[in-house]
């Protein structure tokens, strides 16, 4: 499937905010010593990189209302769902474990990372209800 | 819903890409409309109907 304009766009987007989280992740590695306190300082700087996270999030909305194609929409809206239904049904229900039992209890930062890989399930339940998995994004 | 988008097409010898590109749409789209997997908007629909100079009812027909 070639690049559309809005898809060319996501991928500088995503480029360039990458490049930024790695950097942001670095610098507030460097400037917080492991077990820092949560002060002004140290919680600013932790939150750089969750600004390139959320720019990310920006990027994608953006992209999906760039796509002029409704087809190909509706083929990311679909990965989107999907992302966002298992993330939730995960958190939740690993959660429910925290609450319940001595599990892991696993950070939240995690909860993004894992809603990119639903993505690509999205794309597999595309691909085996509509026999096509939409552009990879 | 039924069409007979593949059907027109081919009675103008144009290839998915071409009647992608005059839609302006992916040739993906004109091949999920084309084997009845996804449905267009009435907007698009519209713009299929005036490109072949046909009605809608002419080109997508009920189940």
């Amino acid at each position: 499937m070639s690049m559309n304009p809005a898809q060319r766009r996501y991928i500088r987007h995503m480029i360039a905010l990458s490049i930024a989280y790695i950097l942001a992740v670095m610098v507030a590695s460097a400037l917080i010593p492991d077990g820092a306190a949560a002060t002004p300082l140290t919680i600013g700087i932790a939150l750089v990189p969750a600004l390139a996270t959320s720019g990310f999030i920006w990027a994608m909305a953006r992209y999906v209302a760039d796509l002029g194609d409704e087809y190909v929409r509706m083929l990311e809206i679909r990965k989107m769902l999907v992302a966002t239904g298992m993330t939730l049904a995960l958190a939740s229900g690993w959660g429910i474990l925290e609450l319940f039992t001595d599990v892991p209890r696993v950070p939240l930062f995690f909860v993004f990372p894992v809603w990119c890989l639903g993505l690509a399930v999205g794309s597999l339940v595309n691909r085996v209800t509509i026999g096509d998995a939409g552009p990879c994004a | 819903m039924k069409n007979r988008l593949k059907v027109l097409r081919a009675e103008r010898d144009w290839s998915q890409q071409d009647l992608a590109e005059r839609l302006q749409v992916s040739r993906q789209s004109v091949n999920a409309i084309e084997t009845d997997k996804y449905d267009p908007s009435l907007p698009l629909a519209f713009r299929i109907a005036d490109l072949f100079g046909l009605s809608i009812e002419d080109i997508f027909l009920k189940d």
